[in-house]
């Protein structure tokens, strides 16, 4: 007995183990000292730091509690009021349907609930035409949706299993009906709608799909935000949050567990007036701090700005940055009190973004109600020609809209302008960032001869695409999981026009993709990248300069180069993202300042820093700030005979002075990150490169017989048809299916057999008795007993 | 006047009645528009046909493959689990299931980013093993890390009603059987498992369902290389903007499910209603 026990304690801790095991890994990482969430480099909190600092973050958190209480709360309401209702039903074909339509949502899987709504809300929108119809009010309808079903299920028991007499019995003793409803009914199917309701907060907590699909301008969830990260990486202050999330989740149940049990009996009354008065408060504080919310906001007017961006693209204020939004909203208030007198609240709602066709499906959702997007280049172009954008402002007149525009570096002045009706040209985009894709190795892993011609500069997309190559670095390839990378990628080793409108040579870079697939690619991947190149998992990948940095600022073995074609020219895809205006906007005015905010130069520095891409600006390419965080430069410091910095009287290094009292500046011959993101190679051909090996939009193309339809179609196929799948699985699945049915067939026959033994011997109608007279029996085993009587006796 | 009430009692699941028709009967009526109509809106069965062909087929099977084996082996690890925490104190048992639901209150797209940490060849559990002299096993990127992923975020669905189950049975029963000479292994098989069917069928649609429509697990701990009908699904709407095949495969999907859980219902004498 004893030795049984030891083993199934071990089995129970084992599976535990598993279920902790990736909480305690995200426990580790939230105190790690980088920014990896696969390289251990050091304990530190900063991630916890960081957390309180990130508005974005706890901005969402909140949305997502207030998301969680709302609709937990009202589904427990219309869902009690519901049981009630189904319990009283005396028509049973009634009854059944509503059940059987109630149960619906928990059957459907998360992502059909997700869609089917969405394309109603979608629909409803275009038809009552408002310009924002996806956001809080919609993903919480969708949130109540599907929670109903577990508040009925779970209250719907406790109404059946209450005596029916008990109301009745209130009412005889002078009760009137809303008295026995509140002081005998409701008590006893209050443990149902307590379930029920922390059932619907879990459930609405921890909601991902079908939030992501109902949800639109202005309102993000954490998990919305969290997936929204996967252009660059999932930042540890993430993990942070979890672990204290856990914390307190896990401290909160324990004390409440290891006191109920012994003093929930012996608390005096006493204490449980105490209990309701506490409960009472808290929700009375809450409902206070709503009123007082609801009353400020009515005060002074907001004004509200909803960004859409991609993830991680900003400088939010983490470890001790800028945080461009905040002081966007407290610059643009003290600008407005200055100019007009009053006094208002501007509030920006920022959400992300995962890729542009992420940005496009929102957009043409019908989501609407975006002030400010930051498409890239190709899908600028077509937001444009379906008129989806509004332009900023006529060219000539452009810096009295945006004054800081006339910063931008001569090559890029004709992006983004196109000619309106009146052959007048206008700007459609703001540059925001804009970057070249290189590829990114790991020095441990490649062969010699290879790193050899990498430093040469003598190495092109070959080392991705050449069978020689493909074999070499067999599954230590990692490529992009998105269609237009990818698909670019493969065009500029096969040396064709990136954009080309021959169909065959598309087909072309489908069959190269086909023979690259796994098991030579490792994986397709975005924001994992870091991960897999960070830990030396992968060897080789083709990804964005800028991310390309960050992830060498973790890994020394990691390097970096642009590849070059077989006349040995650079070629590569350079991209522009750029912030734009949809026509849908709501306040052309604030935008505007929006934008021309973010390109001041403190708050264009500080995104450059954050980003890692390089800047259009050349206040911010000139930033001496910038250029020393690069480590282009830097200021020439007095030094002791050790190599020491000579400190001040304030602690601070002293500072070389020239003739003049100003500092002297050294520049690194190397440069730093400076020169790979303002690559001297192509420095003054950007405008050129654009022309040639920026993506455009398919669909517009002059001539082009193929469309982004196409191109998705290739994609379909490339990733639905799998190569390196082995078909094991299936058998292995054939084998459990083969042994279900044998031991299905066979229980049914040793069951009969078994039945006509037993029963045959002993009288069936005293056993059913005695399962039924027995009172402390539960509910399954009568049912169970009953129902193997009925069964025999057909 | 009691029928009156009475009426006026049901009028209580009015709003809920209501509610359904708006948000659960309506948009699968428009997911069914988009599956069978084209861009333009014109009436097609060219949706629904493509599912024909041998890539959709290949993703359909691959799917229902993953999630089968997900759901045979969340049930294998959940029956013993389940039934030893119902054997449990009372005490014990509270803070055991507690236990068992808390990692739901994560998000689990972080979870499943930290497994992505933990079964890489360079990763926590091969450093592990390297340190104590075995080869790097690969985990990441093949069909066993998608179940993997599978299994651990769907485990607790199936421990809970297969818990809630046990929990409620009769001790006395068991005593009986081995009383009336059953050994260990034939009180399990002929009094605890039959008792715990609805258990074991509610568990069952707990898990299969969410496995098999899954989008983020196969993407992180899959690589990518194993697309399920979830990543198609997504990829209709969030890339490829092709609301009517992602409305049409919505619907097979819905349908595959309806079959299975008919199959399951037919060989269950239960409804299957234990939620918890």
């Amino acid at each position: 007995m004893n030795k049984k026990n030891i083993a199934s304690n071990i089995y129970t801790i084992l599976v535990f183990v598993f279920l902790y095991l990736p909480i305690l890994v995200l426990i580790l990482y939230s105190f790690n000292a980088s920014d990896s969430t696969s390289v251990l480099k050091g304990f530190s909190f900063k991630w916890y730091k960081e957390l309180f600092t990130d508005s974005a973050t706890l901005n969402a958190l909140k949305n997502t509690l207030v998301l969680a209480i709302l609709s937990s709360v009202i589904s427990t309401i219309i869902g009690t009021a519901a049981a009630y209702g189904i319990s009283k039903m005396q028509n049973k074909y009634l009854k059944n349907v509503t059940m059987s339509v109630t149960q619906i949502p928990m059957i459907n899987p998360e992502i059909v609930t997700g869609i089917s709504m969405m394309l109603l809300f979608v629909f409803v929108g275009s038809i009552v035409g408002s310009a924002s119809r996806l956001g809080f009010g919609t993903v919480l309808i969708a949130h109540i949706t599907f929670n109903l079903p577990y508040v009925i299920l779970l209250v719907l028991p406790k109404f059946k299993e209450m005596d029916k007499n008990l109301p009745k019995a209130a009412q005889d003793l002078g009760c009137t009906p809303l008295q026995s409803f509140f002081k005998v009914e409701l008590p006893a199917i209050m443990p149902g709608i307590v379930a029920g309701f922390i059932m619907a907060f879990t459930l609405s907590l921890d909601d991902f799909v079908i939030s992501y699909f109902t949800t639109g301008s202005g309102f993000e969830t954490l998990p919305i935000r969290i997936y929204s990260m996967t252009k660059k990486r999932v930042t540890p202050d993430m993990y942070a949050l979890s672990t204290l999330i856990f914390v307190s989740i896990l401290v909160l149940l324990l004390i409440s567990n290891l006191t109920s049990d012994k003093n929930r009996k012996e608390m005096s009354k006493k204490a449980k007036t105490i209990a309701k008065v506490s409960v009472g408060s808290v929700f009375g504080i809450i409902a206070i701090i709503t009123v007082i919310v609801l009353a400020m906001s009515a005060g002074t007017k907001t004004v509200k700005l909803n960004v859409y961006n991609w993830g991680e693209y900003i400088s939010d204020g983490g470890e001790g940055s800028y945080n461009t939004n905040l002081e966007f909203e407290k610059y643009y208030e003290d600008w407005w009190y200055e100019t007009k007198g009053e006094r208002i609240d501007v509030q920006v709602n920022y959400t992300t973004y995962a890729s542009n066709e992420d940005l496009y499906a929102k957009i043409k959702s019908g989501a609407g109600g975006y002030d400010v997007i930051i498409p890239s280049d190709y899908m600028l172009e077509k937001l444009y020609k379906e008129g989806e954008i509004q332009p900023l402002g006529k060219v000539d007149k452009i810096t009295e809209a945006i004054p800081n525009i006339q910063y931008l570096n001569e090559q890029f002045k004709q992006m983004f302008v196109y000619p309106n009706e009146d052959g007048e040209l206008e700007l459609h985009g703001a540059m925001y960032t804009y970057g070249v894709i290189g590829i990114v190795y790991n020095a441990d892993k490649l062969a010699p001869e290879d790193l050899d011609k990498i430093e040469k500069g003598e190495m092109g997309w070959e080392i991705l695409y050449e069978q020689e190559y493909m074999e070499k670095y067999k599954g230590q390839i990692l490529q992009f999981n998105n269609a237009r990378d990818a698909f670019g990628t493969a065009m500029y080793y096969l040396g064709y026009n990136v954009n080309t409108a021959t169909k065959e040579q598309w087909q072309e870079a489908y069959e190269l993709l086909q023979k690259q697939k796994p098991p030579i690619v490792q994986s397709y991947v975005m924001d994992e990248i870091y991960n897999k190149m960070e830990s030396g998992e992968a060897a080789l990948a083709a990804y964005y300069a800028g991310d390309c940095l960050a992830m060498m600022e973790n890994n020394e073995s990691l390097g970096f180069f642009y590849p070059k074609n077989s006349q040995g020219v650079y070629e590569t895809n350079i991209f522009a993202d750029a912030m734009c205006i949809p026509k849908a906007s709501q306040n052309k005015e604030l935008a505007l300042a929006y934008i021309n905010f973010m390109l001041s130069e403190e708050a264009a520095v500080a995104n450059a820093e954050y980003i890692y891409y390089s800047s259009p600006y050349t206040h911010v390419k000139d930033n001496l700030d910038y250029q020393i965080y690069m480590g282009y430069c830097d200021y020439d410091y007095e030094l002791d005979e050790n190599g020491e910095y000579v400190l001040d009287e304030n602690g601070e290094p002293i500072i070389k002075l020239d003739e003049n009292g100003e500092p002297i500046i050294v520049y690194f011959e190397d440069g730093g990150d400076y020169s790979t993101i303002y690559y001297s190679e192509f420095e003054n051909k950007l405008g050129s490169m654009f022309d040639t090996y920026a993506y455009k939009d398919l669909d517009t193309a002059e001539g082009a017989n193929i469309t982004t339809q196409d191109l998705n179609g290739y994609w379909e196929g490339l990733k639905v048809d799998s190569g390196s799948f082995d078909g094991t699985i299936y058998i292995v699945c054939g084998v459990i299916l083969a042994g279900i049915v044998a031991f299905a067939i066979y229980s049914i026959v040793i069951n009969r057999k078994r039945r006509k033994l037993y029963w045959s011997n002993s009288p069936s109608e005293s056993t059913q008795k005695t399962v039924e007279k027995d009172d402390s029996m539960s509910e399954t085993v009568m049912i169970a007993a009953v129902k193997a009587e009925n069964k025999k006796k057909d | 006047m009691n029928k009156k009430s009475n009426i006026l009692k049901q009028a209580a699941a009015y709003p809920h009645i209501t509610w359904a028709v708006l948000f659960i009967i309506a948009p699968l009526i428009f997911v069914m528009y988009y599956a069978f109509t084209d861009r333009k809106g014109n009436f097609t069965f060219e949706n629904i046909s493509a599912m024909a062909q041998p890539s959709y087929l290949e993703v359909f099977l691959r799917s229902v493959c993953f999630a089968f084996l997900a759901t045979v082996i969340c049930l294998i690890i959940a029956y013993p689990v389940a039934y030893f925490i119902s054997k449990a104190s009372p005490k014990t048992q509270k803070i055991l299931i507690m236990l068992v639901t808390l990692p739901q209150w994560l998000n689990f797209l972080i979870r499943t980013y930290s497994w992505m940490a933990l079964l890489e060849d360079t990763g926590i559990i091969n450093t592990m093993l390297g340190s104590i002299g075995l080869g790097p096993i690969h985990m990441i990127n093949t069909p066993f890390a998608v179940i993997l992923g599978m299994v651990y975020n769907f485990l607790p669905y199936m421990i809970i009603p297969l818990h809630s189950v046990m929990s409620k049975l009769d001790n006395r029963l068991l005593v009986a059987a081995s009383d009336l000479g059953c050994n260990q292994f034939q009180v399990m098989t002929r009094v605890v498992m039959p008792l715990s069917k609805s258990g074991i069928i509610s568990g069952i649609t707990m898990v299969f369902v969410p496995s098999i429509s899954t989008f983020y697990i196969s993407q992180k701990l899959g690589g990518g290389n194993f697309d399920l009908i979830g990543d198609t699904i997504e990829r209709q709407f969030q890339t490829a903007y092709n609301y009517n095949l992602g409305a049409a495969m919505s619907f097979v999907l819905m349908i595959l499910i309806v079959i299975s859980m008919a199959i399951m219902n037919k060989y269950s004498d239960e409804d299957g209603g234990v939620i918890v």
